[in-house]
């Protein structure tokens, strides 16, 4: 507990507000300048997306029942995928993120086969956008080439703008000041970003919600995304 | 002064949206337009702008730095430097997005940077239908449409959206002066003029068949409030019930799901009704949408008995007909009138009668009712993209992107009287020209006076004592503080008899495409889709019995066949479709609309109706080629982790 005590941002997903609409996911695209997939790579199971609504029935007609879920890089305290890379490309930073450094990584795609989330994704190929969509590319964010792993990275852009924001008006990053592209375009609200150090954080108050839960907890992952269930 | 070159501190919405974004603050003046001088490298400025991908209008605002492009002048290549639009958020300070947006909102930028522009107007050079155009110079194009309507006054149809806005003003007041009739539209977007549900302060909510969380009226709204009447509420949760021929989007997020028969909604409603009123719901009623009575009775109890119900339908009458019977009007939870309004939206209209025709950005006739445009003599297309439509048109006269336009639009659904105003903030990057500006010109050389409505001559009565438009464009919209008005509520309701076939296909607006609108864009044809996941393509949902019958196993290729047509597709097993009921979301199929959407997937329009659905065959085509691409791991048969 070195230098991590300052911030462990965290983020909290209502899934009682949850529509699946995916607005999250598309918003994710355009801030992280995500390669973009065509027929062929799609179906070979090529397509990049950083945050995926999974969709799951239960149940038979006319007792069906739908859930939506929507899952991103849970940033894990305890990380399968870090220990197996060779080159150190993925490490946890003093924040408690679970980062990819891409001019590291080698492409053994070892992280990808550890993560029981299936949120990492391998660039095959050189991305390619026809001129002219790269205007929109946000000078934030690298491009990744081909090679390289690549997953959700909590929007570490904005975090380290926030950060510095308050570090020149000498002051502490607010609540709610940080957003990570999903949550603030989510319509219902349902993506809570924060810091769990700060016990007063609405995170913090939403992962200790009776309705919180956290992804495949039982392998001792110790996920940085919690999930509330549905009801009341 | 040319507005334009007028500089204005954009303070209010910069700080708002640094506030809740990444950027650096910065209380810098910021031009209507930004020149490039004016870009510095890593310096963010942020411009209000409204969504146009559907009828709901959201407002924006758009993160603007520094872009570099491609341009060729005498057969060299140079780099430009151009202020670009990165990211587009939701507008904090509007009403109806609150500072949120859907999926499609946020993918509408990759309609102002796709690579397939049209970059100048285009004369038809092959036979219709062929696609094969010349550029032509502003002037030729605006003297061909000017021929194509000299003395055909009567004979011309123009469509536009089905919304008041200063666009769809300035449209009427073009075939007004000219002498054509009103101008009509073929949209499937929810018109103008629907009554305002207050979900946020409902206890319990009964749908029926508006898929309101999705593509129905005005998503982003309806989810704000969605999140709301969930958990918005210490100690309330709202309970939420949702009759519905499909498990659409906003049905897989009831408690519980009614599965009716397509096409029964009122028939439902009217059963629900009865029970309110102490009667006994028909036989036929009940037979219609398939529900047994002992359910509808207990779902009219149940509303009865919460402190605040309401009912959200597709079918306006029949779901004030039922909130009356609640005596929900104009209460927290209950329904609330439509405000007065600036103009009147166009009707719906059959272009098939049309000889001379005049089609506006976004609407596609050609796709919406495939085979419709056969007779008709001239189109004149104003869209920015070659879609279905543009591809048979003699002249086409791109607008700009809606992201360069400049534009006011009375938001439909909005907790108050509201405009959402645009105004251009990065330089068009092609040889476009907005509509009303191309009006204005064919009517000049056509000797008619003829002016546009400016946006700020169009919400100018919206505007308070005081109150300027500076203001109003910096903020990104005007709203105003009034009485809604007066709900015509029907006494009772006449059911029309449903038919019932074994087997019946119905269409309905997809999550991503919504009319098909958003189908050139890539990140929707990647977005996968709700219910079966797929990627750049959409298959037609079919029920597990029926399925099994026909011997049809998801990613197959099937044929669907009715009295109309028949398309080719992929089949996907969806194990909530009710059993004899197809459904097929509009979205692909369209022959052109760039290299992402043409000749992908195929238009559920040539077999069934937008409206009402229609009896099909469906078969298994043995050794189709080709497959269904699926992201969902459950989906996809390589298992999680796959080609990742
Ligand atoms: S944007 Fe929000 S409501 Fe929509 S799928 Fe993502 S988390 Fe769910
Ligand atoms: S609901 Fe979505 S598509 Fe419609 S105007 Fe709003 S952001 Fe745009």
């Amino acid at each position: 507990m070195s230098e991590r005590t300052k911030h462990r941002w965290a983020m909290a997903i209502d899934l009682d507000r949850c529509t699946g609409c995916q607005a999250c996911v598309a918003a994710c695209h355009a801030e992280n300048n995500l390669p973009l997939s065509d027929p062929e790579s799609a179906a070979k199971g090529r397509a990049v997306h950083w945050i995926r609504v999974d969709r799951y029935y239960e149940g038979e007609f006319p007792e069906v029942k739908v859930k939506h879920m929507p899952v991103l890089c849970q940033q894990c305290d305890e990380a399968p995928c870090e220990p197996v890379c060779p080159v150190y490309a993925t490490y946890q930073n003093a924040e408690g993120l679970n980062v990819q450094v891409y001019n590291r990584c080698v492409g053994t795609r070892y992280c990808g086969n550890n993560c029981p989330y299936s949120v990492r994704f391998f660039n095959w190929f050189d991305p390619v956008w026809p001129e002219p969509l790269q205007l929109q590319h946000n000078p934030d964010v690298s491009i990744r080439m081909g090679g390289v792993m690549e997953k959700c990275t909590f929007c570490i852009q904005r975090i380290k703008r926030a950060e510095n924001d308050a570090k020149d008006e000498k002051r502490d990053v607010a609540d709610g000041e940080i957003q990570p592209a999903c949550a603030q375009s989510c319509p219902a609200e349902a993506m809570v970003f924060g810091d769990l150090n700060d016990p007063e954080s609405k995170v913090s108050r939403m992962a200790g919600s009776g309705r919180s839960t956290r992804l495949l907890e039982e392998l001792g992952t110790k996920p940085k995304v919690f999930y509330l269930q549905r009801g009341a | 002064m040319d507005r334009r070159n007028f500089f204005k501190i954009l303070s209010t919405v910069s700080a708002g949206a640094a506030a809740t974004s990444c950027g650096t603050k910065r209380d810098a003046l910021a031009p209507l337009l930004v020149p490039e001088h004016e870009i510095v490298p890593g310096v963010e400025q942020w411009h209000v702008a409204v969504c146009r991908e559907c009828a709901a209008g959201c407002g924006v605002i758009a993160r603007v730095m520094e872009g570099e492009r491609t341009v060729e002048r005498n057969g060299q290549k140079f780099r430009e430097r151009v202020a670009a639009i990165k990211k587009l958020e939701g507008n904090p300070l509007d009403p109806v997005s609150g500072g949120r947006l859907c999926a499609r909102g946020q993918a509408a930028v990759q309609g102002l940077y796709h690579p397939d522009r049209v970059r100048g107007p285009l004369k038809r050079t092959g036979a219709r239908g062929e696609a094969k155009f010349a550029p032509v110079a502003w002037d030729e194009a605006i003297a061909g449409v000017v021929d194509k309507l000299k003395g055909r006054a009567s004979d011309v149809l123009f469509l536009t959206a089905p919304e008041v806005s200063a666009r769809t003003a300035s449209i009427a007041r073009f075939v007004q002066a000219i002498g054509a009739p009103a101008a009509r539209t073929c949209s499937l977007q929810q018109p103008a003029g629907l009554p305002r549900y207050d979900l946020a302060r409902a206890r319990y909510v009964l749908g029926v068949g508006a898929d309101f969380l999705g593509t129905w009226a005005s998503p982003v709204y309806y989810m704000r409030q969605y999140g709301e009447f969930r958990q918005g509420r210490p100690g309330v949760r709202g309970h939420f019930v949702q009759a519905d021929s499909r498990m659409s989007l906003t049905a897989s997020n009831a408690d519980e799901w009614v599965p009716i028969q397509p096409g029964s909604e009122r028939a439902f409603l009217a059963a629900i009704g009865a029970v309110l009123r102490g009667e006994n719901p028909k036989q036929e009623w009940l037979d219609a949408c398939g529900v047994t009575e002992k359910r509808v009775r207990r779902i009219a109890e149940e509303l009865k008995q919460s402190e605040a119900p309401l009912v959200i339908a597709a079918d306006t009458e029949a779901a004030l007909y039922v909130n009356g019977l609640l005596g929900n009007f104009n209460k927290p939870g209950g329904v609330f009138g439509v405000y007065a309004s600036l103009g009147s939206a166009p009707q719906k209209g059959d272009v098939r009668g049309a000889r001379v025709l005049l089609v506006d950005a976004g609407e596609n006739p050609a796709y919406l009712a495939p085979g419709s445009l056969a007779n008709v003599e001239t189109i004149i297309s104003f869209s920015p993209f070659l879609d279905d439509t543009a591809a048979q048109a003699d002249w086409i006269l791109p607008d700009h992107h809606a992201l360069e336009s400049d534009m006011a639009i009375e938001q439909p659904v909005s907790p108050k009287r509201s405009v959402a105003v645009g105004t251009a903030f990065v330089k068009p990057l092609y040889d476009t020209r907005a509509v009303e500006q191309t009006l204005a010109d064919v009517a000049k050389k056509m000797s008619v006076a003829y002016a546009p409505v400016t946006p700020e001559e169009f919400a100018k009565p919206l505007l308070a004592e005081g109150e300027s438009w500076e203001d109003v464009v910096r903020r990104g919209g005007v709203q105003a503080d009034a009485q809604a008005g007066e709900l015509k509520v029907p006494q009772a309701l006449q059911v029309q008899p449903v038919e019932r076939s074994p087997l019946v296909l119905q269409t309905y607006l997809s999550t991503q495409y919504y009319d098909g609108r958003a189908a050139n864009l890539p990140w929707m044809q990647e977005l996968p889709d709700p219910a079966s996941s797929a990627m750049w393509d959409l298959p037609v949902e079919i029920d597990p019995k029926t399925a099994s019958s026909l011997q049809i196993a998801s990613g197959d290729r099937v044929g669907v066949e009715s009295e109309r047509g028949a398309i080719e597709v992929f089949a996907y097993v969806h194990p909530a479709a009710i059993p004899g009921v197809v459904s097929m979301a509009i979205g692909e199929g369209h022959a052109h609309f760039t290299r992402y959407a043409s000749g992908r997937g195929a238009n559920p329009l040539t077999v069934a109706d937008a409206e009402k659905p229609m009896r099909v065959k469906i078969s298994r085509i043995a050794g189709a080629r080709g497959e269904l691409a699926q992201f969902s791991p459950q989906d996809r048969e390589q298992g999680p982790w796959g080609g990742r």
